[in-house]
């Protein structure tokens, strides 16, 4: 990923006329070091550039370059500057006052005789904060082709934005053009690129308006590259996502973080995993949803007829803890070369504790996790409903110790997850609900209808399942993307 | 006067008019709960007294408010209890 | 406008009768309120020296008017 840039001077598309041969200055009166050699600047032949006060200094012809579109021309960091430039290139540039460059570069031998022989400059009125984000949207606004709305004078910000139902209920960051296009340098790819088509109205998304729907979710720009995956990954033809809305089933896309742009951004996959507290956990998975809302036109009450939803559709989303988990990462498990960076998006209701202090061996604690497992959906439906297993570290211990890898605990999971036919049939134990006159086992999970992602705080015997929704061509398929710019 | 804009980008697949528009009507009004909104400038009451005469003939159940005061935004005891209690909302009279 | 604004806002259908000279102040005040344009009924200026039976009749003149602004197709901009 490219270093996130937050003023126009790395990326100035503007070029206003600056000498192609000479001597220039740039000054500001607002910096000592300009005020302490503005005596001599009458005296070096150069073309003054005045960044802040066109007045300044006294009795020199200066160009007014309170635009700052000179300066970010040449280039400026330090005031004052004094370059020479030679068929429109620069040969020579000094930063702030040195006596002996200045009489080198002007060839006048007894320039600023009265003054010290050196005094450091200031910082250029390009790289003030106040001005940034004029000059960010003067280089770059023409990239943004979204339609531009004005909020008006009496319009509360957070209420106008709610009103245009453009929010999930929570309060967004107002997308401006200064923010979305500091979002954008989040990412290499062009604002006008189509990540996705998003259902349920299949509009293409460009990067553009998941940038913009980013900015609204509160997320940084290092988080794009993760949003503009999940977004490919949750509007792919296997996940299903307008399917996934239309249901009257509570479950929500949700977005798991695999390799090292997690801990890089920030994705919690440690204490607290599944809950509030970290800016990418709780911005990511919403950006999602507000892109699938605002752009896919997927909102409650119109496609999405969930009978009851659940929290985790304000966005889901954490990482595995690659780092400190004894086994492979899932994302190897699901193809993804170890050491990428990856996201895999998947149909989740919020997560139920398992709890489970007093296994001391793998055999006991996976069972005690199988029965838990079994309640996806129904217990006596199978197999139906895809989940995710989020093994607490703690737990993991005991496969590991024991000398279980990832392959053994969830083929045995499955053996013990493979559900007799007369605890299933419809009216066993005195419930109407069930299969219908099954004559074999079943299994629980469809054949990669389990992922195991191991993720938590270091104490507690707890883990936690993830019920997801019905399983394969019929429902939802969960969706791995590599993050290419991780 | 010209207040100060904040301009945002429009995250939507913009199909729909940027600015604010007010939400669907019902088709007419027999059935309906009708809330007339007074807002206590004298000789309003004259108007919404024959307004609600003329609603109830066709077939609406007229229910009065009253703001406390013209010269704000009716208070949030009353928003809550209109939004209770109404389908349709007129407010009268501004001269 | 505020009260419309609101009670828009909780999804009731609202409309506000005002005298003629409010024309002016209503859309400023719709237009920085981020409407661009609302459902008011105008009646004819001036209201407060009204005899009962003129005020009746400005009800009865405005009716159509009203009953068009809270029911049917909403107006757009």
């Amino acid at each position: 990923m490219p270093p996130v840039t937050t003023t126009a001077t790395a990326a100035a598309s503007t070029s206003p006329e600056v000498p192609a041969d000479g001597l220039v200055v740039v000054v500001k009166q607002d910096c000592p070091t300009c005020r302490l050699v503005a005596p001599v600047l009458g005296d070096l032949g150069a073309t003054v550039y005045t960044q802040d006060d066109p007045a300044f200094p006294p009795g020199v012809a200066v160009r007014d370059d309170t635009d700052l579109d000179a300066s970010v021309a040449l280039g400026i960091d330090v005031v004052p500057t004094l370059l020479r430039r030679e068929g429109g290139r620069e040969t020579a540039r000094a930063e702030g006052w040195d006596r002996a460059t200045w009489r080198e570069l002007s060839g006048v031998a007894d320039l600023g005789a009265d003054l010290p022989e050196w005094k450091p400059g200031c910082g250029s009125r390009t790289h003030d904060p106040a001005v940034a984000d004029a000059m960010l949207v003067r280089a770059r606004g023409h990239e943004l082709a979204a339609r531009r709305v004005e909020l008006a004078g009496l319009e509360d910000e957070a209420e106008a934005l709610y009103d245009r139902g453009w929010t999930d209920g929570l309060p967004v960051v107002a997308p401006t053009p200064p923010r979305v296009l500091r979002m954008l340098a989040g990412t290499t790819r062009a604002p006008d690129e189509v990540v996705a088509v998003v259902p349920p109205n299949l509009v293409p998304a460009t990067v553009e308006k998941v940038a913009i729907n980013a900015v609204l979710a509160g997320c940084r720009p290092e988080y794009l590259p993760v949003v503009l995956a999940a977004v490919e990954a949750a509007c792919a033809e296997e996940f299903n996502a307008h399917g996934l809305l239309a249901t009257t089933w509570g479950a929500g896309p949700a977005v798991l973080v695999h390799g090292p742009i997690a801990r890089r951004i920030g994705v919690n996959a440690g204490g607290n995993a599944l809950g509030q507290g970290t800016r990418a956990n709780s911005t990511i998975g919403r950006a999602v949803q507000l892109v699938i809302r605002n752009v896919g036109g997927g909102r409650p009450g119109e496609v999405d007829r969930a009978t009851l939803g659940q929290p985790g559709k304000v966005g889901l989303c954490f990482a595995e803890d690659e780092e400190h988990s004894p086994w492979e990462p899932l994302s190897v498990e699901r193809g993804v070369p170890a050491g990428a960076s990856a996201v895999t998006v998947f149909a989740s209701e919020g997560p139920r504790g398992v709890v489970d202090q007093i296994s001391r061996t793998p055999e006991s604690l996976a069972r005690s996790l199988a029965v838990a497992l079994r309640g996806v959906g129904h217990p006596k439906l199978a197999p139906g409903f895809d989940a995710v297993l989020v093994l607490s570290p703690e737990h993991v211990a005991v496969f590991d110790e024991a000398g279980w890898d990832r392959a053994r605990f969830t083929t045995t999971l499955a053996e013990l997850l493979l559900l007799p036919p007369e605890e299933l049939a419809r009216g066993a134990d005195g419930i109407e609900e069930g299969m219908p006159e099954p004559t074999r086992p079943h299994p629980k999970f469809r054949r990669e209808g389990l992922m195991v992602a191991v993720a938590g705080g270091g104490a507690g015997k707890f883990s936690a399942v993830l019920g997801g929704w019905v399983g394969g061509p019929g429902g939802s398929s969960p969706v791995t993307r590599i993050i290419e710019e991780a | 006067m010209d207040s100060p804009v904040t301009v945002v980008l429009d995250p939507t697949d913009e199909s729909r008019p940027a600015a604010r528009t007010v939400g669907p009507r019902p088709d007419d009004l027999a059935g309906r709960t009708v809330g007339l909104l007074d807002i206590a400038k004298p000789r309003g009451d004259v108007f919404l007294d024959r307004l609600a005469d003329l609603l109830t003939e066709r077939g609406a159940t007229v229910r009065r408010y009253a703001k406390p005061t013209f010269t704000k935004p009716m208070p949030t005891d009353l928003r809550a209890e209109i939004t209770a209690e109404c389908d349709v909302v007129i407010e009268a009279l501004a001269d | 406008m505020h009260d419309l604004a609101a009670l828009e806002a909780d999804g009731i259908a609202t409309t506000f009768v005002a005298s003629s000279e409010f024309v002016t102040a209503t859309d400023a005040q719709a237009r920085a309120l981020g409407f661009a344009s609302v459902p008011a009924v105008y009646v004819a200026h001036p209201i407060q020296d009204r005899t009962d039976p003129e005020m009746a009749a400005l009800a009865d003149e405005a009716l159509p008017r009203v009953l068009a602004a809270v029911t049917g197709a909403p107006p757009t901009a």
